[in-house]
C-alpha cells in the first residue's frame, strides 16, 4: 500500500511538472525578453538567456511611468472592487440558490444574459452613467460598474446549491432567520467559491483595461494596464520594455495569488467540511 | 436532482413564513440586481433599440427598422465568423476543461508542494492580456520564434505561424487553452474541496483505485461546478475577442481567418462607427448563446447532481 | 475563518461609503481658486513634454488659465475620444489628424475657429503650408490649427552599410537606382537583414506620393470614386511592390511579425523609408547610426506625402473663448517656436520650420522640409479604416504574387467604391 502510493506520488510529480514545462515557458520567456536589448530579442536564432542582465529596460519602465502611484491605485481600486464584489454576490447567490419568491427564476436569467453580449456594448453607457453621476475622474468611478457581476452570482450560486437542503431546514425549525442561517451558517460553506471569486475579481479588477482608460483622465488616478500600455508606441513596438512592464505588473499578483490560496483553500480542505 | 426543484415556486397562497422569505430573497438579491439594472440592463435595452436603428459613432440613432438584420443576413463574412467561432468553442471549451479537470484532480492529492504547482498553473491567468498576445507573439515568429527553434530540432521547418491563415486560429486557440487551465483548475479544486472527506474515506475502505474513485465520486459530486465552468467558459469562447484582436490584429494577413462574430462586432462598432449594425450583431449572437444556454440547462437535469 | 471573512466584508463596505464621500468632486472645470481650467488631450508620450511647456507658458500671460494635458495611447486615443464627445465631456482642446477632422466636425463636437482666426493676427493662409490648412478645413469651415507635419525620407543603418561595404544612400536618387541600391545590399547582407521593406500599408512612406507622380490618384476629388482601377495608379504603385516580390524587402509575413519599424530599430533593415516623426523612436537604439536621405523620384517627380496634425477646440467646451485664444495661441510663433525647438516635430508654421534642423545637427534635415513644396496631402476620407479593410485581402494577395496588382486594384476598387456609394448615400 504504502508503496503504490509513493510511486502514485511520483507519477503525480512527473505529470505536474510535464504540464509546468508548458504552463511557465511562455512566462520565463517574458522574463527573459525583458532583460534582452531590443535587437538581441530579434537575434535570428534567437537567444535563449539574455547575453547578460541588463535592467535597461526596467529603469526605463520606471522613469516613464510613476509605478509607486500607480500600483497604489490599482490596489486600493482591486481591493474595493473584490471586498464590495464578493459581499453583493454571495448574498445574490445565496438567494438565488437557497430561498425561493416570485420571478426568482425570470429575473436570474434576465441578469445571467449580460453575459451573452459583447462586454463592449457596455463601455459607452456606463461611461454615461457615470459622467451623469459626476464621477469621471474619481477613484469610485474606476470601480462602481464592476461591483455587480452576473458571473460571480452565478458562480456561487452554484456552490450554494451543492449544499445539502437539511442544514437550512434544520435551522429554520430552530428559529433563525435567513440573515442569520446566511452568515452563521452558509457562508462559512462556501468559502473555497468565495475564494475562487476573489481570486477572480481581483485578476480582472488588476488588469482591466479599457474601462479605466475611457472612464479616467487624471494620470494621478491612473491604473496599471492603461498605464503600461502607454509604453507602446503608435507605429513600433520595442519588446523587451513591454515584457518589462507586464513583469512588474504581474508580480503582485502572484505573490497574492501564494499568499491567498495558502490561507484559504489549504484551510478550508484542513477543515474538512460537508461531513 | 431533488424532486423538490428549488426552482419552481409555488402557486399556493403564501403564508406568513414564505412571505417572510420571498422579502428575504429580495434584500438578498437587492444589491446585485439594482447595480446590474443600472450598468448592465439599461445598456443591454439601449442595445436592442440601436439595433432597429442607424446609429453613428456618436450614438445619433436613426430608425430604420429591421434593415440592419437583413444586413445582417446578407453579410459577406458571416458564415465565416459563425464558422470560425463555433469551431473556436467547440475545441477550447472542452480541451480545456479536460486539462484543468485533470490538474486540478493531481492537484486535489495529499502530495508535496501543492502551494508551489498551484501558483504555477495559475501564472498565465493572472498575466495581462496584453502581455499575454504579446509574448506568444514573439514565441510563435516566424523568424526569432523560440518555436520554430524547437522544430528545428526536430528537424522540422517551421513558419510564421500567426501570419497563416491556416494556422492563425489555432494558436489563438492554444493560448486560449493555455490561459484557462490554470483559471478553471482554481474552480474546480475549490468545488473538489468542498466534497467531503468521508466519501473518499469510505471509497479507499471499499479498496477503489484512484481512477474509480474519481469518476464514481468526484465527477458527480463536482458536476454543479463543472456545469459552471462549461457554461462560462462556452459562454466567453462564443465572445472571444481580446486575444485575436490582439495578437493578430486588424492588419495581419490571416486576420479575416481568425474573424470571429465578436470580431464582427468590435470593427463595424468601433473601427467604422457603424453602431446599429453593430448592436444588430450583438442581438444575433445573444440568440445563439442563449439558446445553447438553455439547451445546456435543460441537459443539466440529466447529469447535473445538486444535493 | 468565518469571522475572518466578516471583517473583510465589513471592512469593505466601510471603505467603499469612505471612499464614495469623496466622490463627486473631481471633474470641476473651474479649479477652485476661481482658474478656468482646460484640457488638452495627447497621443505621444514623446510630445507629452513640450505640450506641457507650452501649457505653461500660456499660463504665464494669461494667469487665470491653468491648461492639463492628457495623454491616451493611440491605440485607444479615438475610442475615448469617441466616449467622451458623445458624453459632450470631450477635452477642450483635442489634437486631431486628417483621418478624423471631416468626421468630428460634421458630427459638430469640433468649435468652427474661422471668426475667431479671422479677427486674429494668426493669418493661417500666409503662415502655414497650403496642404494642411486645406486638411482642417471642412464645408469652408476652419476646424484645426496646424499643429506640425511630417513628410517622408529614406532612413539607412549606416553599421549595415559600412559592413557590407556599399556607399551610403545619396539625395536626388531616382527609383531605379534606390532599386540597384537594394540589390548591391541583398547580395552584402547577412542572411536576414534586408535592403529594404515595402508594407502593404505603408503607402504613406512609400508608394502613395509616386501615384500621384504617375498621374494616379487613390481616391478622386469628391470621395466619391477609388482610383485603384487606374492603370496610372498601378503603375506607380508597382515598383514598391516588385522590390517585395524580388526579395529586397521581408515578406508581407514577415512585416507581420515584426512591423517594419521595429525591424529599422533592431537593425534588421538596411534602409526604411518612414516620416521624420521616428526620429526620437530610432534614436532611441540607434542613435548616431542612422543617417536620412532624400526619396527618390519617380518620373523625375520628388513628389511626397505630407500629413499633420492640428489643434481643434471642442465645441462643448464650458470656456470657448479661452480654449479658442489658447489654440489661436499654439499657432503663435512663439508657440510654434517652443515646439519646434524640442525636435519632436517639426513645427506646421512656415517660419518655425527650420528651428526644426538645429534639433539633430547630425541629421540632414533639410530634405523634410524642402519635400513640402512637392507636396500632396494624405488621401483621406470620412470611411478611411473601411477602405483599408475592405481592400486589405486583396492587396495582401497582391503582396503574396499570387494575383496581379492590377487585378487586385480592380477588386478593391469595387470594394471601395461599394464603401463610397454607402457613405455618400447618407
Amino acid at each position: 500500500m504504502r508503496k503504490a502510493h509513493k510511486r502514485n506520488h511520483l507519477l503525480i510529480h512527473i505529470l505536474l511538472i510535464a504540464g509546468i514545462a508548458i504552463t511557465v515557458f511562455p512566462f520565463l520567456w517574458m522574463v527573459f525578453t525583458s532583460f534582452k536589448t531590443l535587437p538581441e530579442s530579434m537575434q535570428i536564432p534567437p537567444t535563449i538567456l539574455p547575453e547578460s542582465i541588463n535592467w535597461e529596460n526596467y529603469k526605463y519602465v520606471l522613469n516613464v511611468l510613476p509605478f509607486g502611484r500607480v500600483y497604489l491605485n490599482t490596489i486600493v481600486v482591486t481591493v474595493i472592487t473584490v471586498l464590495i464584489q464578493v459581499l453583493f454576490c454571495t448574498m445574490a447567490a445565496y438567494g438565488f440558490a437557497r430561498i425561493d419568491f416570485p420571478f426568482k427564476n425570470a429575473i436570474f436569467i434576465v441578469l445571467l444574459s449580460i453575459l451573452m453580449v459583447p462586454g463592449q456594448i457596455f463601455l459607452l453607457p456606463q461611461y454615461l452613467i457615470i459622467q451623469n453621476m459626476g464621477l469621471l475622474n474619481t477613484l469610485p468611478g474606476l470601480f462602481l460598474p464592476n461591483l455587480f457581476s452576473a458571473f460571480g452570482t452565478f458562480l456561487l450560486r452554484q456552490f450554494f446549491m451543492s449544499l445539502p437542503k437539511e442544514l437550512e431546514e434544520a435551522a429554520l425549525l430552530d428559529g433563525c432567520n435567513r440573515f442569520q442561517i446566511f452568515g452563521r451558517i452558509m457562508l462559512p460553506l462556501v468559502q473555497s467559491g468565495i475564494v475562487a471569486l476573489v481570486i477572480f475579481t481581483a485578476k480582472f479588477a488588476w488588469n482591466d483595461f479599457m474601462w479605466p482608460l475611457i472612464v479616467n483622465t487624471d494620470p494621478a488616478k491612473m491604473t496599471l494596464a492603461p498605464a503600461l500600455s502607454l509604453l507602446k508606441g503608435q507605429y513600433a513596438t520595442n519588446f523587451p520594455v513591454q515584457m518589462a512592464g507586464a513583469v512588474m505588473s504581474v508580480i503582485p499578483m502572484i505573490v497574492l495569488f501564494f499568499i491567498f490560496q495558502k490561507q484559504f483553500i489549504e484551510g478550508v480542505a484542513q477543515s474538512g467540511i460537508k461531513g | 436532482m431533488s424532486s423538490k426543484n428549488t426552482l419552481q415556486s409555488t402557486r399556493k397562497k403564501p403564508s406568513r413564513r414564505q412571505k417572510q422569505d420571498w422579502f428575504a430573497g429580495y434584500i438578498f438579491i437587492a444589491p446585485v440586481a439594482i447595480g446590474l439594472f443600472i450598468f448592465y440592463i439599461i445598456p443591454f435595452i439601449q442595445n436592442f433599440w440601436f439595433s432597429f436603428n442607424d446609429v453613428n459613432k456618436f450614438n445619433v440613432a436613426t430608425f430604420v427598422g429591421m434593415q440592419n438584420y437583413q444586413d445582417l443576413l446578407k453579410e459577406p463574412d458571416l458564415i465565416l465568423a459563425l464558422k470560425n467561432t463555433f469551431l473556436y468553442a467547440l475545441i477550447t471549451v472542452p480541451i480545456g476543461l479536460a486539462l484543468s479537470l485533470f490538474v486540478a484532480a493531481l492537484l486535489n492529492t495529499k502530495i508535496k508542494g501543492t502551494y508551489f504547482y498551484r501558483t504555477i498553473y495559475f501564472l498565465p491567468s493572472v498575466t495581462m492580456a496584453a502581455a499575454v498576445a504579446l509574448v506568444w507573439k514573439l514565441i510563435f515568429h516566424g523568424e526569432f520564434g523560440i518555436l520554430n527553434e524547437v522544430l528545428k530540432l526536430f528537424g522540422i521547418q517551421g513558419e510564421s505561424w500567426l501570419t497563416n491563415p491556416h494556422t492563425a486560429l489555432f494558436c489563438a486557440m492554444i493560448v486560449a487553452i493555455w490561459g484557462s487551465v490554470g483559471y478553471n483548475m482554481v474552480i474546480l479544486l475549490a468545488g473538489m474541496q468542498g466534497i467531503s472527506k468521508s466519501y473518499y474515506e469510505a471509497a479507499e475502505l471499499d479498496g477503489a483505485s484512484p481512477a474509480r474513485t474519481f469518476f464514481k465520486i468526484t465527477l458527480p459530486l463536482l458536476s454543479p461546478t463543472i456545469f459552471f465552468v462549461s457554461i462560462t467558459g462556452l459562454i466567453g469562447a462564443f465572445q472571444v475577442f481580446d486575444s485575436l484582436y490582439m495578437m493578430i490584429g486588424p492588419e495581419n494577413p490571416a486576420f479575416n481567418a481568425v474573424k470571429t462574430m465578436n470580431v464582427l462586432f468590435y470593427q463595424n462598432a468601433f473601427m467604422y462607427g457603424y453602431k446599429g449594425y453593430a448592436a444588430a450583431i450583438s442581438i444575433f449572437m445573444f440568440v445563439i448563446i442563449m439558446v445553447i444556454t438553455v439547451i445546456q440547462l435543460i441537459a443539466q437535469k440529466k447529469w447535473v447532481n445538486y444535493d | 475563518m468565518k469571522n475572518h471573512v466578516k471583517k473583510l466584508m465589513a471592512f469593505g463596505l466601510a471603505t467603499a461609503l469612505s471612499v464614495s464621500m469623496f466622490a463627486g468632486c473631481g471633474s470641476s472645470e473651474t479649479a477652485s481658486n476661481g482658474k478656468v481650467e482646460l484640457v488638452m488631450s495627447v497621443w505621444d508620450s514623446d510630445q507629452e513634454p513640450v505640450m506641457k511647456e507650452l501649457c505653461e507658458k500660456y499660463s504665464e500671460t494669461h494667469e487665470n488659465v491653468v491648461i492639463k494635458t492628457q495623454l491616451s495611447p493611440w491605440s485607444e486615443y479615438w475610442t475615448k475620444l469617441e466616449a467622451s464627445a458623445t458624453g459632450s465631456a470631450a477635452p477642450d482642446i483635442i489634437t486631431m489628424n486628417v483621418l478624423h477632422v471631416e468626421e468630428y466636425a460634421d458630427a459638430g463636437i469640433l468649435m468652427d475657429l474661422t471668426e475667431a482666426e479671422a479677427k486674429s493676427d494668426l493669418h493661417i493662409n500666409d503662415n502655414f503650408p497650403a496642404p494642411l490648412v486645406k486638411g482642417y478645413t471642412v464645408n469652408g469651415k476652419l476646424y484645426g490649427i496646424p499643429k506640425d507635419f511630417d513628410t517622408n525620407a529614406i532612413f539607412y543603418n549606416k553599421e549595415l552599410f559600412d559592413a557590407a561595404g556599399v556607399e551610403y544612400p545619396k539625395d536626388g536618387m531616382t527609383f531605379e537606382e534606390f532599386r540597384a541600391k537594394c540589390e548591391e545590399l541583398k547580395d552584402k547582407l547577412p542572411e536576414g537583414i534586408y535592403p529594404t521593406a515595402i508594407n502593404r500599408n505603408s503607402g504613406q512612406t512609400t508608394y502613395n506620393a509616386s501615384i500621384y507622380a504617375n498621374g494616379g490618384y487613390v481616391l478622386n476629388e469628391d470621395n466619391t470614386k477609388s482610383g485603384w482601377d487606374d492603370p496610372k495608379t498601378i503603375e506607380g504603385v508597382q515598383p514598391w511592390l516588385d522590390l517585395v516580390l524580388d526579395g529586397l524587402s521581408p515578406t508581407l509575413e514577415q512585416m507581420n511579425d515584426t512591423d517594419p519599424d521595429s525591424m529599422f530599430q533592431g537593425g534588421r533593415l538596411a534602409m526604411y523609408l518612414s516620416g521624420n516623426y521616428m526620429i526620437p523612436s530610432y534614436n532611441k537604439t540607434l542613435e548616431g547610426k542612422f543617417g536620412v536621405a532624400q526619396r527618390p523620384s519617380v518620373n523625375g517627380k520628388f513628389t511626397d506625402i505630407i500629413n499633420g496634425l492640428a489643434f481643434s477646440v471642442s465645441a462643448n467646451t464650458k470656456h470657448p473663448e479661452e480654449a479658442a485664444d489658447f489654440a489661436l495661441w499654439l499657432g503663435s510663433k512663439e508657440a510654434q517656436e517652443i515646439q519646434g525647438k524640442s525636435g519632436t516635430v517639426i513645427s506646421a508654421r512656415n517660419d518655425c520650420q527650420e528651428l526644426y534642423l538645429e534639433t539633430y545637427p547630425d541629421l540632414n534635415l533639410q530634405i523634410f522640409l524642402d519635400n513640402v513644396k512637392d507636396s500632396e496631402l494624405l488621401p483621406h476620407c470620412m470611411v478611411t479604416s473601411e477602405l483599408g479593410n475592405v481592400s486589405k485581402d486583396f492587396f495582401d494577395q497582391a503582396w503574396r504574387g499570387e494575383i496581379s496588382l492590377t487585378e487586385a486594384g480592380k477588386l478593391a476598387a469595387e470594394a471601395q467604391n461599394a464603401v463610397l456609394d454607402k457613405m455618400n448615400a447618407k
